[in-house]
């Protein structure tokens, strides 16, 4: 028998209060848990799709520029010393890092010119598994290539070479056939020839080269400088960088989701809170008689103020739990019925719904505050003389 | 024992502060019972609280042991009143929601500590000794009213208090009960506790050693 037994007794006597106060803090506990579940299920979703829309990172050797000027006239910057990478071992690296699982595709890309006709034209070799997840906004006439002598081309381009699907021709010194024509794009795709890795290093006589990788990450759960950072560490020697536009535009379309729902949950802790924060002061209005004999046998105000707060923390704990089990349940068929998950559903934590049953017991202790200070303040003679 | 010096207290009102206690002096000895007698509003309850501590008075001191305890700061306060001083109230004041054995315990359940054993024991003791034997685990709502009150005078026991502060204990009594309960105080100072009781019954005061009957706020005069 301790200080804690006085709130324990009192909410084994007082059960259907009790019970009340927990079920409605519950509800904001679940509220919370269920949104928080939905939003960062819906948020990676979201972030999924998203990616559909380019890569956010680029791996590239370091270029070397030096600026030329004579005389006062700028001559503009001289690049050289143009390395490439190996596609294997980049590729490689950048599949090995930490954080691996956010890297949702790998486009590794050669870059050069070929002759089609007596016209040259830009080719850029592709791995097209990888470059389809990255470009989901790609619509084609006809089909991506399933051999390596199989080309897209850009839009724009075919009409200029006079090419369609099914056509062939000569591209350098292979023989090559149109697999799909681009729909227009409205970018650089539009005026190249896409063609599959392996054929464009050997028109290009690099094999296993390639000038650039696109990466593709997932940032909801982790900062992008993280990644750009693991690849770095794997890729010395290597300018390796967040493309910050395709980002920031990207995680604003998820933090807005993110803290729209946070603020409806927000809205609704506050509110229980305050539903807390009520019944406890008109508790410590109905027990002032119980506060004053305390005082009497000598509890002092922190004694009190901790018996109301043993209260709360106590309610807070039994309805986080609640709410942590109710929220993953909540939450999880809110998922399945906007059909947001794709193949990933909230899974339950019990490290995250102790977090939460211990978050809430602050948050009501918190809630309870006010009014266990308050029941501290009583005046023990006139409590007691009052009844 | 316990002395006080020209205790003045006034409460507040519409009309402006409201005197209820003017120039009180009392002391009280080692082993003393003394009874605090007088009409409704005469000052006696207010009185008693400022000389258990619950209540600071406007003016005058209240000596314990040599010290002014009116200027004491509140974490020394509540020690002396876990301590040294003991109330039993008029409505006794048990936390409904507590077994009998549990209320008594009360003064020694203000911290994360368990109670220590021997007060558990005390408890059991003290129970006994008021007539509880066998009631111990009874929830108040299943005592007598005055089963109820030695519940609290078993409270105001078990810490072993140098004074027992009982106000009107017999107010909520039939008189059977009362003179009961008035009996169990005897007893008590007879064991050398020092007891004092405000009390309105002239009868009840006879049992003390002193009587101090209050009129208008002051004493009228000490038989």
């Amino acid at each position: 028998m301790n200080l804690l037994t006085i709130p324990l007794r009192c909410a084994r006597r007082k059960w259907p209060r009790f019970v009340l106060l927990t079920l409605v803090f519950a509800l904001g506990a679940t509220s919370m848990v269920a949104l928080w579940h939905v939003s960062r299920v819906v948020g990676d979703s979201l972030e999924r799709k998203l990616t559909a829309f380019g890569a956010n990172i680029l791996v590239a050797p370091k270029a070397e520029t030096l600026a030329v000027s004579y005389g006062g006239v700028s001559l503009g910057n001289l690049l050289y010393e143009v390395r490439h990478l190996d596609e294997a071992a980049t590729v490689a690296a950048i599949r090995s890092i930490a954080l691996s699982a956010n890297v949702a595709a790998v486009a590794p890309k050669l870059v050069g010119a070929a002759t089609v006709g007596s016209e040259q034209v830009p080719v850029v070799g592709v791995r097209f598994d990888q470059e389809q997840t990255i470009k989901k906004y790609w619509r084609i006439k006809g089909l991506f290539p399933t051999r390596e002598n199989e080309v897209v081309l850009g839009s724009t381009l075919a009409a200029r070479l006079g090419l369609d699907f099914g056509s062939s021709f000569r591209l350098g010194g292979e023989e090559a056939s149109v697999a799909g024509v681009l729909a227009p794009t409205g970018g650089d795709d539009d005026t190249v020839i896409l063609a599959d890795l392996g054929l464009a290093q050997r028109l290009f006589r690099l094999p296993g080269k390639v000038n650039f990788v696109e990466v593709s990450a997932l940032c909801s759960g982790c900062p992008i400088e993280d990644i750009v950072a693991q690849i770095g560490g794997k890729l010395p020697g290597l300018e390796v960088k967040a493309l910050r536009s395709v980002v920031e535009g990207r995680m604003a379309s998820v933090h807005f989701v993110q803290h729209l729902t946070l603020a409806v949950a927000l809205v609704i802790l506050v509110s229980a809170c305050a539903v807390v924060g009520f019944s406890m002061l008109s508790a410590v209005n109905e027990r002032k008689a119980e506060i004053g004999l305390l005082r009497s046998l000598g509890y002092s105000r922190a004694g009190v103020f901790a018996i109301f707060c043993c209260e709360a923390l106590l309610l807070g704990a039994a309805a986080g739990a609640i709410g942590a089990l109710a929220g993953w349940g909540v939450g999880r068929e809110v998922v399945l019925l906007l059909d947001a998950a794709g193949e990933v559903l909230p899974a339950f934590s019990l490290p995250e719904a102790l977090a939460v049953s211990l978050g809430m017991a602050l948050v009501a202790a918190l809630a309870a505050a006010y009014p266990a200070a308050k029941a501290a303040r009583i005046d023990p003679s006139a409590a007691l003389v009052s009844l | 024992m316990l002395e006080a010096r020209n205790i003045a207290k006034s409460y507040a009102s519409a009309e402006g502060p409201a005197p209820v206690l003017h120039d009180v002096s009392l002391t009280l000895e080692q082993g003393e019972f003394l009874a605090v007698v007088g009409r409704s509003g005469s000052g006696k309850s207010t009185l008693l609280n400022i000389l258990c501590t619950l209540l600071a008075p406007d003016q005058g001191q209240v000596l314990y042991a040599g010290r002014d305890v009116t200027r004491l700061p509140e974490a020394e306060l509540a020690a002396l009143r876990r301590r040294d001083f003991a109330v039993v109230f008029q409505m006794h004041h048990l936390l409904p929601y507590l077994t009998a054995l549990e209320n008594v315990l009360l003064p020694f359940m203000t911290g994360l500590a368990p109670a220590p054993r021997d007060a558990v024991e005390r408890a059991r003791r003290c129970l006994d000794r008021v007539g509880l034997a066998g009631k111990h685990r009874r929830l108040p709502g299943r005592l007598s009213g005055g089963e109820q009150q030695r519940v609290a005078i078993a409270r105001a026991l078990v810490k072993e208090a140098a004074i027992l502060f009982a106000d009107e204990p017999t107010g909520s009594l039939d008189p059977a009960t009362g003179r009961e309960i008035v009996g169990l105080l005897q007893d008590l100072n007879a064991d050398g506790l020092s007891v004092v009781m405000v009390t309105h019954d002239l009868g009840y005061a006879s049992c003390a050693h002193r009587v101090l009957r209050m009129e208008n706020g002051a004493p009228a005069c000490a038989a």
